[in-house]
């Protein structure tokens, strides 16, 4: 729209600039202070922390433990459409879900009744027990529209905490053309009702991450 | 027509003698309470967590322009609009016009709290334009067609018997008070809007510079679904939302969430950029962020009370204002309620009409200690004060009540006297049975309580006696 250019964004500006010849007093606070205590053991506190914020960590050895890991989730959901994200790992790893009718991201976003959605991650973050993913993870819903999320991640992706994290996206180009980046941590949730916490509110009930060790 | 201050007084003293409203929240505040207690835990030292999101937000709004500009360069390379607007007319008129021109029929909308400020919603239903709330507890309170309760838990005042009752009659074919079978029946009456709006609308948490991003914290999902599946995006947004570096998150995503609700982080804290890029499967084709100014750039000017830019909007001092737990959202008449609503209302909707909240304190200084962004709540609603009576803006009984004041507190002698008649006068009317009525001087504090027994002899006269003593 046009509109976007307006006298409104210089009126703005000029004012904050007034405002701020005034200085506020300086508030003098040691920015080396450490404010969580080192991850160490980052594995155990992964796991330990997908425990606490019902993520389902299911660890693997090999790409065919993977599989499996994955083809058993599925089992558990009802008939209907399993969404992918077109990833060369994840095609083949479909090969073993014959049964399932796939939708692949290529096609276009999740439909309305998809029942499962398998996709890769960007990170996991051992500190929060959570999963980073992006627009590339298969779009945007993929990560977010099926009552199922499974995540299929490895060892190597695993970093110690959200400062390390944002250390490492900062700095990365490609990382910051998508269009959608997100830290999730557990699967969707809500206590809006007495404060009473309760699963799978708009997004998934289950979220699986299906961690290869190698 | 009564005034704000009259609506005030009048909605809080029906409040406060609620012992159902205040029991519910009390249930809620203690669950946040231990909670949040937990959260804190898991920091090294969570005063530390507090001073350094306080640097973060004390380093961007004192450069505020230089950050808002980075912020909009980098959403325009991704292909991004961003509208600034002078006032809430400016906002609702650009999204309003947006919607009509894309011809929307159907809006998802996650919180956002600046859309309530500006009158978004009934701007959009005006124009003949479906508006969703896709957050439980606004999607209940819009059932019920009122404003919500609280920044953060809009729902807090509703039981769940309550809310059973309000699907029964509102959504039909459910019959429930469990709060996993309610939870399913929104997600259902919610799912067809997610895929068919045309338009989502969401608030914005923080304005990431450096990556020129909105972040958006949510628990349900619903703000990664309302941002991602319709074709056009809109996030609207208080200009003071912005952050200097993505590496910030890293301390205000946790901070956030524990001071909100005591997780160490809430399930999505999502990052938009911009509309779908073209490798992308999915996502809106346009993205829009409106930056709203309405008052801000005139409390960023006074710079004693600058820090009240700093806020996050996690709600922990309303959780800890007895004021509030005792009045409830409501009474406040504001789209921000308890401690920091009191303190920014009249900022943005006029110190004349909206001082008396600078009073709905007891000064405790409970929301000062537990602000995660360390805001100088308690000090600025004396502040508040302080500005009205240079103002001249209170009345002139007051006024010459504290002359009156003034003047005995500086003749012992007089004040010695107007003691000795004020007991007098408080024991006669007790005694003759007319404590509470309007001929008793302490009718404000009587009629709704019993007063203490009046001592026989004043301090002044025992304090005589016994260093005579010595």
């Amino acid at each position: 729209m046009e509109q976007t250019e307006n006298p409104a964004r210089e009126h703005i500006l000029q004012r904050i600039r007034k405002a701020l010849s005034a200085p506020a007093e300086h508030p003098s606070t040691p920015t080396d202070e450490r404010l969580f205590a080192p991850v160490s053991e980052i594995l155990e506190r992964f796991e330990a922390e997908c425990a606490g914020n019902h993520t389902e960590c299911v660890l693997t050895t090999d790409s065919w433990a993977t599989a499996q890991a994955v083809a058993e989730v599925l089992r558990s959901t009802p008939a209907g459409e399993v969404f992918m994200q077109d990833a060369p790992s994840l095609r083949r790893l479909a090969a073993n879900l014959a049964d399932r009718t796939i939708h692949w991201s290529s096609n276009g976003r999740p439909s309305e009744e998809v029942q499962a959605t398998v996709t890769l991650a960007e990170a996991l973050v051992a500190q929060t027990g959570s999963i980073f993913v992006s627009s590339a993870c298969g779009g945007r819903a993929a990560t977010v529209a099926a009552p199922v999320h499974v995540v299929v991640a490895n060892r190597a992706q695993l970093v110690p905490d959200l400062q390390t994290l944002f250390a490492q996206v900062s700095h990365d180009d490609n990382m910051l053309k998508n269009s959608m980046l997100c830290l999730t941590t557990g699967s969707s949730r809500t206590g809006d009702i007495e404060k009473i916490l309760v699963l799978g509110a708009h997004g998934p009930r289950r979220l699986v991450v299906v961690l290869q060790e190698e | 027509m009564t005034t704000p201050a009259q609506e005030f007084l009048r909605s809080a003293a029906t409040k406060s003698a609620d012992l159902r409203h205040r029991q519910i929240l009390r249930h809620s505040i203690d669950t946040y309470n231990t909670s949040a207690a937990q959260g804190q835990a898991r920091f090294l030292d969570w005063q530390a967590a507090r001073r350094r999101a306080q640097a973060i937000k004390w380093e961007a709004v004192n450069h505020l322009d230089k950050y808002l500009l980075q912020f909009e360069v980098r959403v325009k390379e991704r292909g991004g609009h961003v509208f600034w607007a002078e006032n809430g007319e400016q906002a609702q008129k650009y999204i309003v016009d947006l919607a009509a021109a894309r011809n929307v029929r159907t809006v998802v909308k996650s919180k956002s709290m600046v859309a309530e400020e500006i009158d978004l919603t009934p701007a959009l239903e005006h124009k003949g334009i479906k508006v969703w709330e896709t957050d439980l507890g606004e999607f209940i309170v819009q059932l019920r067609d009122e404003p919500p309760y609280h920044i953060v838990t809009p729902a807090i005042h509703l039981s769940r018997k309550e809310i059973a009752a309000l699907f029964k009659e509102k959504l039909g074919g459910i019959d429930t008070d469990d709060p996993e079978k309610l939870v399913a029946a929104a997600r259902v009456a919610l799912r067809r809007a997610f895929f068919s709006a045309e338009m989502g609308i969401s608030g914005v948490n923080f304005l990431v510079a450096d990556a020129g991003m909105i972040a958006l914290t949510t628990n349900e999902g619903n703000g990664r679904l309302g941002t991602s599946l319709p074709r056009i995006h809109v996030a609207l947004t208080g200009i003071e939302k912005v952050i200097p570096r993505l590496e910030d998150l890293a301390v205000l995503w946790p901070v956030l969430s524990t001071a909100g609700t005591g997780q160490a982080v809430t399930c999505y804290n999502t990052l938009v950029g911009g509309p779908r890029t073209k490798d992308e499967p999915d996502g809106p084709e346009e993205f829009h962020v409106v930056l709203l100014d309405n008052g801000r750039s005139e409390l960023l000017a006074d710079a004693e009370q600058r820090d009240v830019l700093h806020c996050i909007r996690c709600g922990a001092c309303l959780n800890a204002c007895p004021v509030y737990r005792s009045v409830g959202g409501h009474t406040y008449g504001t789209t921000y309620q308890g401690p920091i609503g009191s303190v920014l209302t009249p900022h943005l909707r006029g110190l004349h009409e909206f001082q008396h909240l600078s009073y709905a304190s007891s000064l405790c200084g409970g929301c000062t200690e537990v602000c995660p962004v360390k805001i100088d709540l308690h000090h600025h609603l004396l502040h508040n004060r302080r500005n009205a009576v240079k103002a001249h803006q209170r009345s002139w009984k007051e006024r010459i009540g504290f002359r009156l004041y003034r003047w005995t507190m500086l003749h012992p002698s007089w004040l010695a006297l107007a003691g000795r008649l004020g007991r007098h006068a408080i024991r006669v009317t007790h005694a003759l049975g007319l404590g509470g009525s309007a001929l008793d001087p302490l009718r404000a504090w009587t009629k709704d309580r019993n007063p203490p027994p009046i001592p026989a002899r004043s301090f002044r006269s025992l304090w005589k006696e016994r260093r005579g003593a010595d």
